[in-house]
């Protein structure tokens, strides 16, 4: 009559174990990264500051984003730039310019370029989940570091998948928290790489506050995005992510 | 015919009366007709290329659109494959060789550069017949069938993209919904051309574009090499006919430049001709004026010997005609012997790529027109001996009382 407890708790145990002491899933802790990014739904305001070995030049912008596929910027500060805006809703890109009071939807030969000179470009913008949907995962490394676990991932195209990257390398803390990211050409060469240079609590939740973009081999230039303020999981109103909401801001 | 066989020796041996006179006159015309040669053969050989270049690079002799492509080479402007008569005539003895391609602009992407590009989705063994860049792929391997899953990029556009074969290159296009179509190929195999050419053109197999592009069976362009150049007039004419709804347009207005060039350098080589044959006949005309002023006295006791003035301007003449024969001889062999210097063409390279910029390709072919040459080389020489009959009409003319009465 013992015997049924005993023998369902070893069952459990048995079930139990394999799963704790797997390592977790790579494809769940990029998702989890992300997730920690961006939530289901956020509103940032961020500091980008873009170096160059003779200038340095800050701008002040607010983001929207929602889901995988919606996101909205619009630069705030210094007035030059002020009103300068770029709407990602699915697959399309579009950019707003003030001074010409005209939206031009991102042609393709663009998506490459210079977000606002600096070191990121619209594809990171508008293709910033390509690494959860085109690429394969596999989690290459496990560390400790400040109490936390680090994951290092390294994500691989899948077979045909239109990215030029050969690799990317990804270290994300177990909380989520994403620590870098690194594109290496199809030499397995490192191109560029963008880190995580202060993680603290914003918007309820640990955050990647200051995140740096540096091209690989360019020791005197870089772009530092640093958000200042966030929220997440919000009710947006479904006007944000509009062209109208574009080019005539309602807030 | 016995007068000539008395003037003859007479002319020859008085060419030879002042042997410095007779080999400058000699090397004025050698010179001048030597460049009249070179030049056309120069200039037909550019030509040839500049044609060559455009013609058998991408353009054809033909190219048949759907309406409005020309001005906007996008997806809209698609047509359906060749069928019923315009099969018909594509499929007969008058056309060549004729092959149909998807090419649209698109942009292609590296890990380090994104460029513009044209997009051309080919069917290999069509393109090998109407095409030479699929003969110059340098390395690697051009495309095998309309399925082939790879992409041949110009040398240039290798380097600018930092990639090489066996990488992987993402070439994204506007599909015919308009929404961005992206598809990664594999680059394997890397041609040479002008560098516009390099820098421009991407081929991947037909079928890859058409289903990148969503055209599904529908094509961009046909293109066509007539059997002969000289039915190509009926040939647009049938063409037309069969397909009316299409723009159907000869290279002459696709590529005018190729065909501004081949037209001028005929223009160029007539004007050249005038030119140094004006200075030729100046040459010409002052030695042998020279030659009848000196022999005046001679002329005059030649008709008081009794001789025709017929005759004394037929010998004169006839001098001229040999002097001029001379010149004439010695340029065209002097003009065989350069061509026949540079047997593998003349290299361009010094130019640099600024041969490019007026079409012609990297190494002209010189070639001897046996048929132009002698052409040339008789104008030269009939105006020349035309030009000399005034000094002869003057000779006639003496008066063989005034002549003697002369010192």
């Amino acid at each position: 009559m013992r015997l049924k407890p005993i023998v369902m708790q070893l069952g459990f145990v048995l079930l139990a174990a394999p799963a704790l002491a797997a390592p977790p899933d790579a494809d769940a802790l990029l998702r989890a990264a992300f997730d920690n990014w961006r939530a289901n739904s956020s509103m940032t305001e961020i500091t980008m500051t873009v170096y160059r070995p003779d200038w340095r030049r800050s701008m002040k912008m607010k983001a929207w984003t929602r889901g995988d596929d919606d996101a909205l910027v619009r630069f705030v500060a210094p007035a030059k730039d002020a009103g300068n805006a770029t709407l990602k809703k699915g697959d399309e890109t579009w950019i707003f310019n003030p001074k010409l009071n005209q939206v031009i939807k991102l042609p393709a030969s663009m998506l490459a370029q210079s977000w606002m000179g600096s070191d990121f470009s619209y594809n990171d913008l508008s293709k910033a989940d390509d690494i959860l949907t085109k690429y394969t995962h596999r989690l290459i490394n496990t560390e400790q570091s400040d109490g936390h676990a680090v994951y290092a991932i390294e994500a691989l195209p899948k077979p045909d998948a239109p990215v030029v990257w050969g690799k990317l390398l990804v270290k994300v803390r177990d909380d989520g928290v994403m620590l870098s990211e690194s594109y290496f050409d199809q030499d397995m060469k490192l191109v560029r790489e963008m880190t995580t240079e202060k993680v603290s609590e914003l918007g309820g939740r640990q955050y990647p506050v200051v995140m740096t973009m540096r091209p690989a081999g360019e020791s005197d230039k870089w772009t530092t995005i640093e958000t200042v303020s966030a929220q997440f999981d919000i009710a947006l109103p479904a006007y944000v992510f509009t062209l109208s909401n574009l080019q005539n801001p309602r807030d | 015919m016995d007068r000539l066989r008395l003037l003859l020796p007479l002319a020859w041996r008085n060419l030879w009366r002042n042997p410095r006179r007779t080999v400058i006159t000699v090397i004025v015309v050698s010179v001048g007709l030597w460049s009249i040669l070179f030049f056309s053969v120069l200039l037909n050989a550019w030509s040839q290329s500049s044609r060559d270049t455009t013609l058998k690079m991408m353009t054809g002799e033909v190219e048949i659109h759907a309406p409005g492509y020309l001005d906007d080479p996008t997806v809209a402007h698609r047509m359906a494959p060749p069928s019923g008569a315009l099969a018909q005539i594509l499929n007969s003895p008058a056309v060549k060789a004729y092959a149909s391609r998807v090419r649209v602009s698109a942009i292609v992407q590296s890990e380090y550069k994104t460029l513009p590009i044209t997009l051309t989705g080919v069917t290999p063994e069509k393109e090998r017949a109407l095409s030479v860049l699929p003969a110059q792929t340098e390395d690697g391997r051009y495309l095998s069938t309309a399925h082939d899953d790879g992409i041949v990029l110009g040398r240039n556009l290798v380097k600018r993209l930092k990639t090489r074969i066996g990488k992987r290159v993402v070439v994204m296009v506007q599909d015919t919904d308009g929404k961005l179509a992206e598809r990664a190929f594999e680059v394997i195999g890397v041609f040479s051309a002008s560098q516009q050419v390099e820098n421009e053109f991407a081929f991947v197999g037909i079928s890859g574009a058409q289903s990148l592009t969503g055209l599904d069976q529908d094509i961009s362009e046909i293109v066509l090499d007539a059997a002969n150049e000289k039915s190509l007039p009926a040939l647009m004419n049938a063409l037309k006919a069969a397909a009316p709804a299409l723009d159907i347009q000869t290279w002459r207005t696709i590529a005018p430049l190729a065909y501004a060039v081949s037209t001028f350098f005929n223009e160029f080589v007539i004007m050249w001709l005038w030119v140094m044959f004006a200075l030729m006949a100046i040459g010409i005309v002052n030695t042998q004026l020279m030659a009848v002023f000196e022999r005046v006295r001679e002329f005059g006791l030649l008709q008081a010997l009794g001789m025709r003035p017929r005759l004394v301007l037929l010998e004169v003449a006839l001098e001229s005609a040999l002097l001029i024969g001379l010149g004439v001889v010695a340029g065209a062999g002097l003009a065989v012997f350069t061509v026949r210097a540079f047997p593998n063409g003349l290299d361009l390279g010094f130019l640099a790529r600024g041969a490019e910029l007026v079409g012609a390709g990297r190494v002209l072919d010189l070639k001897v027109d046996p048929g132009e040459f002698f052409l040339y080389s008789a104008i030269v020489w009939a105006l020349g001996v035309i030009a000399a009959l005034w000094p002869a009409w003057r000779a006639s003319r003496v008066s063989p009382v005034a002549a003697m009465g002369r010192a």
